[in-house]
This record gives C-alpha cells, structure tokens and sequence, in this order.
C-alpha cells in the first residue's frame, strides 16, 4: 500500500510539477504563444444590400481570392486566415458589428468599409478598440476636409474626391474648346463633392468656364428623363457625372435614347466600377470614363492582375472592379506588415507593431504598387481615359489608358483641399 | 375595393421587372429577332401576376378584418421578403436588357427627341386604363367589382362568391404591377430596391388622386410626373419638395384625394 500511495504521491507531484512548468513556459511566452495559436482571424466589413451590394460584393470576392492563395501558400507565418465577414449598412448597426468583430470574435484586423456616412463612424471605434482598422473604400473625411489627420488604428481609403480631381485635369487635354458645364451627381456628400472639386480644378484650367446646371438626384432613383432633358435645354458643352453604381448604367442609356451625347461631351468620373455593364449600344465611344485605382484591361498591367482577373471572369462571369483591389491591397498589406514587424525570429508581433509596419509600406497590389502613407491614408494611382468600343467585349472601355498618381491629384496630408487646388502651378 | 393598403404592390414591380429581363435574356439567347423582344417582355410580365394569387390566397385573406396597421405590417413584410428572393434568384448587381431599348429607334416630336419605345410604353399605359375602365364599367364582372366596393356585405348577401373576386382583382392588380415593372425595364435597370421607391412615388400618387379612385391614380399619376418633370427643368432643387407639398395640400383641403369617393 505504502509504495502504492507514495508513487500516487510522486505522480501527483510530476503531475503538478509538469502542469506548472506548462504554466510557465506559456506565461513566459504570453501573449504570443496564445495568440499564434490557430488561425488568424480577420475581420471583414462589406455592403451586400442595396445601390453599393456590388461594390461589396467585388471587395469581398477579391477578400476571398487572397485568402484562399494566402493559405495555400501556407498563411501568414504559419497560420492559416479566416476571414470573419460582417455587414455593412447604417453608421450605428455597422459599429455594433464592429465591437463584435474585435471584442467577440477577436480579430487580428478589421477590413473594408465603403460608404464614408459609415466610416466616418467607425474611425473613432476603431481608435478605441485598439485593433487595426483597414477601410477599403470608406474615409474619416466631412465633406472633403480630413476629420483624423493623426489616428493610430485607423488606415483610410483615397480621398473621395480623387477622381474627380483626375478628371478635371484630364478634360481640358481631351476637350478643347468647353466653355459651359452641366453637373449631375448622387445628393449626398460624395456627389456633391465630386461637382465642387471638379468645377475647383476645371477653372483652373478653363477659368472662363461657366458651370450653367447642376443635378442631385438622389441615391436609388432609376429614371433620369426629365434630368436628361434639362441637361438637353441647358445646351452645355460637357457633361460631368459622377455616378458610380446601377444609376451610371440607367442614365447612360437613357442619354443615348435622346442622342445626348451627339452634340456634348462626357466625362462619367466613377462609371468604371459598372464597366461591364456600358454596352457598346449605349455607350458611345470619345467619352472620359474613370475606373478608379484598377482598370482590368490594362495591357501594361502585372501578372498578378492578370491572373486575378481571368479567374474573376471564370469564377462570377464578370469583369473585375476597382473595388477588387481596394480590398486585396488591404489585406496583403496587413500580411506584409506582420511579417515585417515579426522580424527574422518570426515571432507574431503586437498589434502595435503591425501598425507600425503598415506605416509608409509599399506593396505590389492587383493594379501595381500601392502604399500606406505615413497619416494612414492609401497611396495608388487613377485610370481613367477615353471610350472606345475597338475591344473583344460588348462593353465598352478606354483608349488612351491614363495613369495619374493621388501623389499629384491627392491633397497633402494636412492640407486643406480648395487652397491646395487654388496654389496649383498650371 | 378590398379596403387594403397594399404596399407590396412595390415589390410586385419590381419582380414583373427582373422576370422581364430574364425572359428577355432568354428570348434574346434563344435567337429571337431583337424587333419582337416586346412581346416575351410583356408576356412574362403579365404571366408572373399569378404570385397575386398565392400572396392574397396565402396571406392577405388571414388579414381583410382585421386593423389596418395588421395589413400594413402584412404588406410590409412581403416587400422585405420579395426582396430578399430577389436578392437571393438574381444577385445584387442591377440587371438590364443592354441596347435592346434603343431598338426602335428615336422620334423627333415637337422638337425632341423621344425614344420609340417610350411612346410604345405610353400608348400601352392609356391602352390599360382604357381597357380597365371598360371592364369596371361595362362588364358584369365590373359591375360586381364596383358593388363590392360599395358594400361588402350587400353584394355577399346577394350571391356574390366573395373569396373569388377578391382573388382575381388581386390578381388582376398584382398583374398590372408586374407588367408595368417589365415594361419600363428597357429602359432602365433593375435593382432591388427599386419597389421600395415606387411605394414612396404611388403613396403620393394615390394620396392626391383619392384612395381607391381608378381615374384618381391616372390623374394622380400625370400630376406627380409632370410636376417632377417641370421641377427638373426650372428649380430641381423643389424636385421632391413641390410633390410633398401638393401631398400635404391635399391631405389638409381635401382629405379624400382629387376623385376620392365619399366612402373612401
């Protein structure tokens, strides 16, 4: 008996001795060790109802496409990711959402984010929750004036206005001669501010321009004939638009039904994230259209690009959108970061350290290099250029392709736009 | 006639819209000559009416007696329902019929240009109202429809099977709705949401005409969409405004809409 309780007794010991040598060596290792178990959660926000679904949709297809070659690859020092996917829809739903995704699921990182109404929200949760926070699409602008100019979790889309600030500089060299200008845009704040920067840049080119209409249907509305007609009766030289959903599509059409752009010229800012959807029925060619950050068919563009698109193309039956590489620019730049802040030891680093990565790095995206400026803010370059319809698609796209960078039609971190637009040397 | 706010009638459109580009995609893929394209689109509209059936069978019966807030509840909840089906049948992207709008060809009228197939659209919605009002005035079944609306329980006590008339006037509702959304899809697109905005549009619609007035809603309907029109072109910023404001109008000097009956 007596051997029988004292080796009880000793096992009981190892036993304990073990337990707490484990619990030693985890407390040594804490919190690495803990956290670098598993999967790495990543927390997705995106839109899937409404005018935006399909932007949301393309932003979390390209999500998933990363994953999917992430882990293939065999994850991110090691471990495999899992994308948590949430929705976006109003600022105060889509913020409860948000403490879920961190408090509840316990992501590593939060991406995306497209409307600004939204974003703008969520930057100061963001920088409460202490968790990386990359926007694919969404700012923490009101109207077009920064509301974080230093936030420590917060990395934001490309100002909303970019791409209108693209097109005024690119319309004077395709358009000679305009002297009057119709606007038709959303009635939220990104149309509104698209028409405001657009007509800031235009004057400075053009400073006899004369701005003779300005349209703010809302968000939604699906028959724009009256508006085409007081377009008509306007008899301006061009027409800017910076629809950006289904709406770009319908008034496209309904323009070429009364022949509109026969006798005036067109610039459509936004109208790239519907391209496959301008036929070449309705979409007349020698108008300036803008794809934003990416542009499928871009004969120079990487490899990387290439491949994405062709099996976009054979996954969905669709041409892929700017919003695809919003999305993986995100997501590959939080994996870059981690494994630049874990360093040669290959230890999973602090989140503090992967913001600290993200900070100024430069990757290879889906349309070429993009980066994370130093306030947060993303770093790409525009496409936009003129329609043609000499392609293999029933849609039509661009030729010239023009690349403008946001480090020349971006406002300066800190800057206030309207001045900065106003000192431009032209 | 059935005393019920139907806000569905909404979704209805927006589903005669998706089947419409459907049957058209169909048509189109099949090898159909581009110039009849109008005729699948109508039929298909017309055709996916029958869901009047199943939604007033299925669920508004359960709901003519009770409080009006329970009918509109009902009928709310379908537009979410119908929606999220068509989310779910057809993706979220807006789907079109691409150039098929601009078969026809344009017109010169009065010194515009107005695309053909708009002037089609127009002479099939007077051709509707026209054929409406004959069936309300000069049919049997017209004459049954206006009795009923006049007194429910007169016209069942005088024979009138009532579950079967509210069927196909439902139905017959149901159908105009889901033709009306599949004729204007050409020229447009078709979104989800799309029903939600025309509830908003028919409200202020069947507000100034009258409630359950035929020749209210025609009326009503030409006022909202000149109205909107004349706004564009000379003030768009009293677009939205100038309709509300004729809706309150209304509502404070007329309750009863522009040829609401006394009984309405």
């Amino acid at each position: 008996m007596t051997p029988n309780r004292s080796s009880r007794r000793q096992f009981l010991k190892l036993v304990g001795a073990g337990a707490g040598a484990a619990a030693a060596a985890r407390l040594d290792a804490a919190p690495s060790y803990a956290q670098a178990a598993g999967p790495v959660k990543i927390g997705v926000l995106t839109i899937r109802a409404g005018v935006a679904a399909p932007v949301g949709a393309a932003g979390l297809r390209a999500t998933e496409w990363w994953a999917e070659r992430v882990n293939r690859a065999g994850g991110i020092l090691g471990r495999p990711v899992q994308l948590v996917v949430e929705e976006e829809s109003n600022p105060k739903d889509t913020v409860e959402r948000y403490r879920k995704l961190v408090l509840q699921d316990k992501v590593e990182v939060v991406l995306g984010g497209i409307s600004t109404g939204v974003t703008l929200a969520l930057g100061p949760v963001a920088e409460d929750l202490g968790t990386p926070w990359l926007s694919w699409d969404g700012t923490t602008q009101k109207g077009v004036e920064e509301t974080m100019p230093n936030p420590k979790w917060t990395f934001k889309s490309v100002d909303n206005e970019v791409e209108a600030i693209v097109a005024g500089i690119l319309t004077p060299k395709y358009f000679k001669g305009v002297k009057t200008v119709a606007g038709i845009g959303n009635d939220y704040s990104y149309g509104h501010d698209c028409w405001e920067s657009y007509q800031a840049v235009l004057k400075r080119f053009i400073p006899d321009v004369k701005f003779v209409l300005e349209l703010f249907p809302k968000l939604g509305v699906t028959d724009f004939t009256s508006h085409i007609a007081a377009i008509q009766q306007s008899k301006a030289d061009l027409l800017m638009c910076s629809f950006w959903s289904g709406d770009a599509t319908i008034i496209m059409k309904q323009a070429a039904a009364v022949g509109l752009f026969k006798t005036m010229k067109g610039v459509f800012t936004t109208a790239g994230g519907v391209h496959d959807s301008l036929k070449k029925e309705f979409t007349p060619e020698g108008l300036l259209l803008g794809y934003n950050t990416m542009y499928f068919d871009d004969p120079k563009g990487s490899a990387l690009l290439k491949q994405f698109s062709r099996e976009y193309k054979t996954k969905y039956n669709e041409y892929p959108p700017y919003e695809c590489d919003h999305a993986y620019f995100n997501a590959e730049s939080y994996k870059v970061a981690v494994e630049k802040a874990a360093g040669p030891a290959k230890k999973w680093p602090e989140k503090t350290q992967v913001v600290k990565a993200l900070e100024g790095l430069e990757i290879e995206s889906l349309s070429g290099k993009r980066s994370w400026r130093e306030d947060h803010v993303q770093m790409c370059n525009f496409f936009q250029g003129i329609t043609t319809h000499k392609n293999v698609y029933d849609f039509a796209t661009i030729d010239p392709i023009e690349v403008v960078s946001t480090k020349q039609a971006m406002k300066p971190a800190g800057s206030k736009l309207f001045e900065w637009i106003n000192g431009w040397k032209v | 006639m059935q005393k019920i706010f139907n806000l569905a009638c909404g979704s209805f459109y927006a589903l005669g819209a998706y089947v419409g580009v459907s049957a058209v995609g169909w048509y189109v893929g099949a090898g159909g000559p581009p110039a009849l394209f109008i005729v699948p689109l109508a039929l298909a509209g017309l055709a996916v009416g029958v869901v009047g059936v199943v939604v007033e069978r299925g669920l508004l019966r359960f709901v003519y007696d009770r409080d009006e807030t329970f009918q509109l509840l009902m009928t709310f909840a379908i537009v979410l329902m119908m929606e999220d089906a068509i989310r779910l049948t057809w993706g979220t992207a807006p789907r079109s019929t691409a150039g098929l709008y601009l078969t026809y060809g344009q017109l010169r009228v009065f010194g515009a240009t107005a695309p053909v197939y708009n002037l089609i659209v127009i002479a099939a919605s007077l051709a509707i109202a026209l054929g409406i009002g004959w069936l309300l005035t000069r049919t049997a079944f017209g004459r049954i429809i206006r009795a009923t609306a006049d007194n429910r329980e007169m016209a069942e006590a005088l024979g009138v099977d009532m579950r079967r008339v509210y069927a196909k006037v439902f139905t017959l509702g149901t159908a105009l709705g889901t033709l009306g959304g599949a004729l204007v899809i050409p020229a447009t697109a078709a979104m989800s949401e799309m029903g939600v905005e025309l509830i908003v549009e028919a409200f202020a619609v069947v507000v100034i005409g009258g409630l359950g007035s035929m020749r209210g809603a025609f009326v009503g309907a030409l006022v909202v969409g000149l109205l909107r029109s004349i706004a564009i072109s000379v003030y768009p910023e009293l677009e939205m405004l100038l309709i509300y404001l004729i809706v309150i109008a209304v509502l404070v000097a007329r309750p009863r809409g522009l040829f609401g009956g006394a009984a309405a």
